[in-house]
């Protein structure tokens, strides 16, 4: 199942360990939260569903139903007790994680919702979407504080760094902008001479520096502050889709990402070596997730596919 | 909290009105210690704490044996206490996250000020500063209250041991004595209405040191910088005077101990001042000689750089910000409503004023946008500059094809995972679990018509009057819904999309 290409020392290979049952359409998103013991995907077939994990085994325990378009992305709070959506009906919803129930309606985009994600604090949700602003909404009372101009093409990812101080965003525009997610101001653009469109774009562990995708099939890691790329990681193929690529940090530190190859790639952080490539899928890789804790990987893949697979090293 | 890429709005101060809260009357406030919780006295009992970054309600401490105005209200040092004493002589100790009441008491006099120790996380002594008595210590568990006393006598024969339950100077009544912890709560700084600074050893009831404040003023407020390097005291002669702590910060008791038995002055009152003189040196002295203003609710900013003080003439809404040298940088004025609270955000260029009406106004920064943010190459001038063309600046050089040469060495190792201490909150000691927010719950949505948003700028957010699910609180009459709402008139540049 699993091809091992330049093996380090160390390395130990990842293999299938689930399929999990498939959605009736293309996977957008695949999330572990952040306790580790839940997982979620979100599908275009208006879906979304939580699984609790025990062991390497995932089982469904929701199934949320209630938007009226596919959904684009989910995204876990920091203590696990709710669950945010983003869909193509442009609106967000807020679901209960233990119930299921569904709590609230974020209503405010005027084009489909791309990308949400909670900050560290979960008091408060950024989201991206088609109409080319980022939104700021207070969780306790669904309003939506803030409204940032902020690309000029839809929005691709929104991500906190650490503390919540910071919001990252990026856009087919071919940018990345940080922005102050206490003022709402625009604290820096980074962009490269030629500007691929970014698919993705998410902060590392310490806030530091952030993983950039783009449609040229390549992955960067940026210091943000100097404005400069340090890292770059090829090999994979990206150039249609928003594929979204995560770091592995449980056993040693990897970047991991989907691809329109049908693959998942790893690789070596430092070395920027590719150190295993999971193949099972039968559609592009859309979405990947690293468990906090275990030696995991869940990653979902497109409509000819429309499976979750969890793989993990033992 | 402090990314590099954020400009460092430390050294800076706040210049126009960006929003204002309201829930009922509030008297007084208080920020946490990373200031992302504000909590507010109301007139009916209750005490609000909002949260500062989405600035919405997050928990409401209601008791139903309290629905006397607050006078005060004090966080313990990592969030997990507040402290309010109001107007029906109580005081009550709350456990935030619980939000469960932990003790109450009732004192004999209604205490206008009431602090937590500082030094503990989980702090059950205060000390409280009665209307008009000795300020003392009370023992929240056990209800037992120590008076600290307030002078010695002038024939300087040591101090005058206080007895409990009696006024213990013999000056006219109605006259408040201001107290405060110092940074780590081994000290308890006291200022008497002959306008002396009292040093006192609060455990052992003993009077270590007296600074008597020039112009021998009653003073009325006293309060540390956060960094506990410096002592504000706002005296009845309409000035702020700052004092340098000559103490240490951390046993600063043992240091006065020694020194006590190293030295060999005079017995008795003189000795005392000798001590007192080695524990404050006078550093500035603020007033306005033009308006001759009394000052109300004075503090320091985050970081010590900044003094602010309230005008406490009824009818206007000013607020002074002087620099640590002594000037007069700016003069806030809001809306003609009295002020009665102050407080300066701990860590940004944020003021929160409170008006009679029972708003709470929050000043900061008029921003003007970054534009250079937005396009990566640009860097904004403070003024023109000449720019020179080098000779070959515009031959066209078509052999030499300019190639991109990446200057980065893509095999040197990146740390993705260590973090570093944050610089502001130097004793932040994390393995006490600090409380930086308040898990917020969402309520449902009632199934009704939503009303949509109208389309807003990003400085403010959504118009107010959010109607569907936040007016079906039910079962608390008068409460207004939290909510945002944009600045009045009159004093406060209007906004721009």
């Amino acid at each position: 199942m699993a091809l091992t290409i330049d093996p380090t020392e160390s390395f130990k290979p990842y293999t299938l360990k689930h399929t999990l049952p498939a959605h009736k359409h293309a996977i957008s998103s695949v999330k572990f939260s952040d306790d580790g013991r839940l997982l979620a995907s979100s599908s275009a077939d208006k879906t979304a569903r939580i699984y609790s994990i025990s062991g390497s085994s995932a089982i469904v325990r929701h199934e949320l139903e209630g938007h009226e378009q596919g959904i684009s992305d989910l995204a876990f709070s920091s203590d696990s007790r709710y669950l945010v959506t983003a869909a193509d009906d442009r609106t967000i919803h807020l679901w209960d994680v233990s119930t299921g129930a569904h709590i609230k309606t974020l209503i405010g985009h005027t084009n489909y919702v791309f990308c949400v994600n909670f900050n560290p604090q979960s008091n408060m949700l950024a989201s991206g979407s088609y109409d080319e602003t980022v939104r700021i909404w207070d969780i306790k009372s669904g309003k939506c504080i803030k409204v940032l101009p902020a690309h000029s093409d839809l929005v691709t990812a929104v991500n906190f760094n650490r503390d919540g101080t910071l919001i990252v965003s990026s856009s087919y525009d071919g940018l990345c902008r940080i922005w102050d997610a206490s003022t709402g101001h625009c604290m820096k653009t980074l962009v490269d001479d030629e500007h691929p469109p970014v698919s993705f774009v998410k902060f590392s562990p310490n806030g530091k520096f952030i993983l950039v995708g783009t449609l040229d099939n390549t992955l960067r890691l940026w210091n943000y502050s100097t404005g400069k790329f340090l890292k770059t990681y090829s090999g994979h193929v990206n150039s249609k889709y928003c594929i979204s690529s995560a770091f592995s940090i449980t056993n040693g530190k990897y970047i991991v990402s989907g691809s329109e190859d049908n693959n998942v790639y790893l690789w070596e952080l430092q070395s920027r070596k590719v150190v295993q490539k999971l193949e099972g899928h039968t559609d592009t890789v859309i979405s990947v997730s690293c468990h906090p804790t275990e030696n995991m990987i869940a990653s979902g893949a497109l409509g000819n596919d429309k499976t979750v697979k969890i793989w993990t090293q033992d | 909290m402090n990314a590099p890429i954020i400009d460092p709005l430390q050294g800076d101060f706040p210049e126009v009105i960006e929003e204002y809260l309201e829930h009922g009357v509030m008297k007084c406030i208080a920020f946490n210690r990373r200031g992302t919780l504000l909590a507010a006295g109301c007139s009916d009992g209750s005490c609000v704490i909002w949260d500062f970054e989405t600035r919405g309600i997050a928990k409401e401490l209601r008791d139903k044996d309290c629905v006397a105005a607050i006078t005060s209200v004090c966080w313990s040092k990592y969030g997990h206490r507040i402290l309010v004493s109001s107007a029906d002589k109580s005081l009550t100790l709350w456990d935030v996250v619980k939000e469960e009441r932990i003790a109450r008491t009732t004192l004999p006099q209604t205490p206008l000020q009431a602090r937590l120790h500082p030094g503990s996380s989980t702090p059950s002594i205060c000390l409280a500063c009665p209307f008009s008595s000795a300020p003392m210590i009370v023992d929240m568990n056990t209800g037992n209250t120590t008076v600290l006393p307030v002078s010695i006598s002038d024939t300087g024969n040591g101090v005058v041991p206080p007895s409990r339950n009696r006024f213990s100077d013999g000056s006219a009544p109605f006259s408040p004595t201001a107290a405060c912890f110092n940074k780590y709560g081994d000290l308890v700084y006291v200022g008497n209405s002959k306008g002396e600074l009292l040093i006192v050893d609060h455990k052992n009831v003993l009077i270590c040191g007296i600074v008597p404040v020039p112009g021998n003023a009653v003073i009325k407020n006293m309060v540390f910088s956060r960094n506990g390097q410096y002592l504000l005291t706002n005296s009845n002669d309409r000035t702020i005077r700052i004092y340098e702590n000559l103490l240490p910060l951390k046993g600063g008791l043992k240091f006065l101990e020694e020194s006590n038995h190293a030295g060999d002055e005079q017995d008795g009152f003189e000795k005392l001042k000798a001590v007192g003189s080695r524990c404050l040196a006078l550093f500035r002295e603020f007033q306005d000689s033009i308006t001759k203003v009394h000052w109300k609710a004075p503090c320091f900013s985050g970081d010590g750089e900044w003094v602010i003080g309230g005008s406490a003439s009824k009818g206007e809404h000013k607020i002074y910000i002087w620099d640590k040298a002594g000037h007069l940088v700016k003069i806030l004025e809001g809306p003609k409503e009295a002020l009665i609270d102050l407080a300066w955000h701990p860590v940004h260029p944020i003021v929160v004023s409170v008006s009679l009406t029972g708003l709470v106004y929050i000043w900061a920064k008029d921003y003007t946008e970054n534009w250079s943010a937005f396009a990566p190459d640009f860097k904004e001038l403070e003024e023109n500059e000449e720019y020179v063309e080098r000779e070959d600046e515009f031959d066209l050089m078509p052999e030499t094809e300019k190639v991109k040469e990446s200057d980065v060495d893509e095999d040197e190792e990146i740390d993705i995972m260590g973090v570093e201490k944050d610089s502001a909150f130097s004793d932040s000691d994390m393995s006490q679990g600090e409380i930086c927010f308040l898990p917020a719950d969402p309520s449902p949505d009632v199934p009704e018509p939503q009303d949509k948003f109208v389309g807003s700028n990003s400085k403010q957010g959504d118009s107010n009057q959010s109607v569907s699910a936040l007016s079906e609180e039910a079962g608390q009459s008068g409460r207004l819904t939290s909510h945002i709402s944009t600045p009045l008139e009159g004093n406060i540049k209007s906004e721009f999309s």
